[in-house]
């Protein structure tokens, strides 16, 4: 299932790039810093996405850890947080890298 | 560009002295009729606000009957100096002027964004920038003192022969330091304020609300999470060597 959602995403960026040259001419798309743009946004949604996924399973399995032993909670949220945080960095060079390629 | 009614306060009466000092540091303001930003006239107010709070709170401190204020920053004095302790290492409370007056600033410099009239200066990347460049400067500087001369090694990795590969790497990661504490503050900042004016755009009333509590929420994140890991690069600056 999930190669096959795989293989579905990566056959839609294949056939979507093209298409995105064609929606804006020729003269535009010639221009390398559309793509350099378009690159760039496509990273920034990546990067969301997979910190997203990286965020939800730290959270699941600190809640799982919290709920097993209510004792621990300060120490597991300060490292829930402390991991949440180190996580959004990745994301957030992402979010960088968009103002520069900008 | 649109400025708060305070910032044109400033700029009608304090425009002189202003490009009076941005001029003696050889760097002229942009605009001479406008020298101050919302930002700089926001973090003044603040700066301000949190000086007469404490001034208020330390006229009026008091072991027989503690008033609500006292009781309020006496939770927050406990917060902030267990969790140092916690993270930093016995030592930690050591360095409890840092982090509390980081925490304390940068949370009222969220909030003040809530106020109608004002801007939160930290929805500005300068005000971020300088915050991480003070923590930057702050936990090499304790890290010096605390290991002297065998600072250096903890830049070097575990053994002496891969310093050549470690040095850059970790040059490289201690400079991306301040780039994602700017970028994290800056960004959550921003990113809260332009939810609510997308919402307030799309439906005027009482769903913007519940992005305020958001925001509010984020606020209070933000503060603490740029506080903890000022605390978790002192605690890894002071470490001693194994």
């Amino acid at each position: 299932m999930n190669k096959k959602l795989m293989m579905l995403a990566v056959t839609l960026l294949a056939i979507a790039s093209p298409m995105f040259a064609q929606a804006n001419g020729g003269a535009a798309a010639a221009d390398p810093s559309n793509y350099r743009l378009a690159a760039a946004y496509i990273a920034m949604g990546i990067a969301s996405g997979l910190c997203g996924l990286g965020q939800g399973r730290a959270t699941a399995s600190a809640a799982e850890a919290m709920a097993r032993n209510p004792g621990a909670i300060a120490a597991i949220r300060v490292a829930l947080i402390l991991g949440l945080v180190l996580i959004e960095s990745l994301a957030l060079y992402t979010l960088v890298i968009t103002f520069i390629a900008r | 560009m649109h400025e708060l009614w305070i910032t044109k306060i400033f700029n009608n009466t304090l425009a002189g002295p202003a490009n009076a000092l941005l001029n003696a540091i050889h760097f002229p303001a942009a605009d001479p009729a406008s020298p101050w930003s919302d930002w700089m006239v926001c973090e003044i107010l603040v700066f301000l606000f949190v000086i007469v709070l404490f001034a208020i709170l330390r006229a009026r401190l008091s072991v027989d009957r503690p008033g609500k204020l006292q009781h309020t920053m006496e939770v927050l004095y406990d917060f902030v100096h267990a969790s140092s302790e916690e993270i930093v290492g016995h030592e930690g409370p050591r360095y409890l002027f840092y982090f509390g007056t980081i925490f304390i600033f940068i949370l009222f410099l969220n909030l003040i964004g809530l106020i109608p009239g004002f801007d939160s200066p930290t929805m500005y990347p300068m005000v971020p920038l300088a915050f991480a460049v003070c923590t930057f400067f702050f936990y090499h500087f304790t890290g010096v003192r605390a290991n002297g001369a065998g600072y250096i090694k903890q830049f070097l990795g575990p053994f002496l022969i891969m310093a050549p590969l470690m040095l850059p790497i970790e040059i490289i990661s201690h400079f991306a330091r301040p780039l994602s504490l700017t970028v994290r503050l800056w960004a959550n900042m921003f990113a809260g304020e332009q939810v609510y004016l997308t919402f307030i755009s799309l439906t005027k009333v009482v769903i913007p609300v519940i992005f305020i509590g958001l925001h509010t929420f984020v606020a209070f994140l933000q503060a603490y999470i740029f506080m903890l890991l000022a605390m978790v690069y002192v605690g890894g600056a002071v470490s001693h060597e194994h």
